[in-house]
């Protein structure tokens, strides 16, 4: 038999690339939506929630492929926010070159920090994250002469209009997804997949789960390090509250809502949960009640989120192979 | 004679219990060997030390002369040490190919080899009109030929393989049989822990007994079984 034939089966490749092909539709739909003339507030809306579609895709990628719980997504793209707020600030370093630094620095806090507990089985990477997190935030809220504390530092800014902007998300929102998407084609994301499914028998196979283990956290923290980064260079601001436990909900919420283990579903939870949260801002300051509600509701009858339910009702009409 | 596997003076408590005490036997390569006893006996316990997962409180496991006494299961795997277990390891939400490939690509096999491999496989298990359904709906018989396929995607040093033939329909019981014997004759070592006597008088020539954590027989199936320390804890006194 030669690779080709196998091109019409549920092979996980195959449903990698049916994924990645309806990224792309949602994708081309986010470039046409500047057509409908939208507001500059709206499209600032629209790249705030692509910035956590980052960050959602990011913990998704250590969650939902590999089954490992980081309470910290929001903590690491803070902190990818601060170091470049604080090269900015103390050396006048550009973003340019903070930007990367942002990434490996992140990638490194992530290494360090789950090098300490990537060989235990269990809660203890949540458990250390969501310490990690708390710790962070306190810290940089309680240094002021370094941090300015709770009034937040001034990021550079790298373009002057929201349109370039939302354009430059976009690019961003598909390099991201472009790489989770090679990653996982790879027989790294193999190995993620049978890390997920079960520590002990992808062990026995041949797999190094804690060195795998260890290289997915790292690159989780760096993609939200990376957002972090981008975001903070888009508000011209970074603060303490970015990395808050209740952005990290909303995170999460993200990924259950959009469907866990696939590169569209977190994209679309990104969308529909920060602009339902934006509009339901206007009826009053409900949004996290909803969504725990629905991420309730959704874990319990529809666990495979929006893109689990897109892709059996594909299934079941269509009889494609869109299943994850 | 070369030994493939030495195993010197194992001892595994778990509390109070020893549940492996003192254990020493050797493999021969090639051989397809046995180990028998009744349940709670250690049998699986030295298993899991042999594939990594448990460290022994003392004693000592070579492989080819090398000492790979708390080697991680991954580090044996890689030296060739393969381990099918009782309850079924397999990779629930990926398809029935995919566990192949990934076992493949663990193996350092390419994408290329490891789905030429993979077909063969599924063909010789004859799980071919399932290889697409993901492993978590697969029977438990036909989870167990999988991992049969997972620790041959690359040929393996050792197959440790723990109850294989439990809990199994006859036919795919029959498949299993074969996949052994066929591998046997092709020169691989196995060390199978069963229950079912006939399978055990059938595949192995020699096999190993333990009771109570200790080896109470090892040497030839036919003379092992015929031994009255083993019938009497083994089979309670009637073995025919």
């Amino acid at each position: 038999m030669n690779s080709s034939s196998l091109k019409n089966s549920r092979l996980w490749r195959n449903r990698l690339a049916y994924d990645f092909k309806c990224f792309f539709v949602i994708i081309f739909f986010l470039c046409l939506l500047p057509l409908l003339q939208l507001s500059d507030y709206t499209l600032g809306i629209l790249v705030v929630a692509m910035y956590f579609g980052i960050v959602a895709m990011a913990w998704n990628f250590l969650a939902g492929y590999c089954g490992q719980f980081s309470m910290a997504p929001a903590a690491f793209a803070m902190l990818g926010g601060y170091i470049v707020g604080l090269l900015d600030f103390h050396a006048h370093i550009s973003l340019w070159v903070s930007m990367p630094l942002a990434i490996v620095g992140t990638a490194l806090l992530g290494l360090g920090l789950g090098g300490l507990v990537m060989h235990l089985k269990g809660p203890y990477l949540s458990l250390t994250t969501l310490s990690f997190a708390e710790i962070s935030r306190v810290i940089i809220s309680n240094s002021h002469e370094y941090t300015r504390g709770d009034q937040g530092l001034n990021v550079p800014t790298l373009m002057t209009d929201r349109i370039s902007y939302y354009y430059f998300f976009i690019v961003l929102v598909v390099l991201v997804g472009g790489f989770i998407y090679s990653l996982m084609r790879s027989k790294f994301g193999g190995f993620l997949l049978a890390i997920r499914d079960d520590q002990e028998g992808a062990e026995s196979r041949g797999i190094d789960v804690t060195r795998i283990k260890l290289i997915a956290f790292a690159i989780s923290c760096a993609l939200c390090g990376f957002a972090g980064a981008m975001y903070g260079s888009f508000s011209q601001l970074v603060s303490p509250e970015m990395g808050l436990l209740q952005q990290t909900g909303l995170v999460i919420s993200m990924v259950v809502i959009g469907g866990v283990g696939s590169v569209t579903g977190p994209l679309i939870g990104a969308l529909i949960v920060y602009l339902g949260s934006e509009w339901l801002r206007d009826v009053g300051n409900i949004q996290m009640i909803v969504f725990a509600i629905i991420v309730i509701v959704f874990a319990r009858f529809f666990r495979t989120g929006l893109w689990g339910l897109f892709s059996q009702l594909m299934q079941r009409y269509l009889g494609k192979s869109a299943s994850s | 004679m070369n030994q493939l596997l030495k195993i010197q003076d194992l001892s595994k408590s778990f509390g109070g219990n020893q549940a492996v005490d003192h254990v020493s036997f050797n493999i021969s390569p090639g051989k397809i060997i046995g180990l028998i006893g009744p349940n709670g006996s250690g049998k699986t316990t030295v298993l899991n030390m042999l594939s990594g997962i448990l460290i022994p409180d003392q004693g000592q496991v070579f492989i080819e002369g090398r000492d790979i006494t708390n080697l991680k299961p991954s580090k044996l795997a890689k030296l060739g040490v393969m381990r099918m277990f009782q309850m079924t390891r397999v990779f629930p939400r990926v398809s029935a190919f995919d566990n192949l490939l990934i076992a493949g690509y663990a193996r350092d096999l390419s994408f290329e080899e490891s789905v030429e491999k993979a077909d063969a496989l599924m063909q010789e298990l004859e799980l071919d009109h399932v290889k697409f359904l993901d492993a978590g709906e697969l029977s438990g018989g036909q989870k167990k030929l999988l991992e049969f396929g997972m620790c041959f995607m690359r040929s393996p040093k050792l197959a440790l393989l723990d109850e294989p033939f439990a809990a199994v329909h006859p036919k795919m019981r029959e498949i299993m049989v074969q996949f052994i014997s066929e591998r046997h004759r092709q020169g691989h070592t196995f060390l199978v822990v069963s229950h079912d006597m006939p399978i055990v008088k059938q595949l192995c020539e020699e096999c190993v007994c333990m009771n109570n954590g200790r080896v109470i027989g090892n040497g030839l199936t036919k003379e092992v079984l015929e031994s009255p320390e083993v019938i009497e804890a083994y089979l309670g006194g009637h073995h025919d």
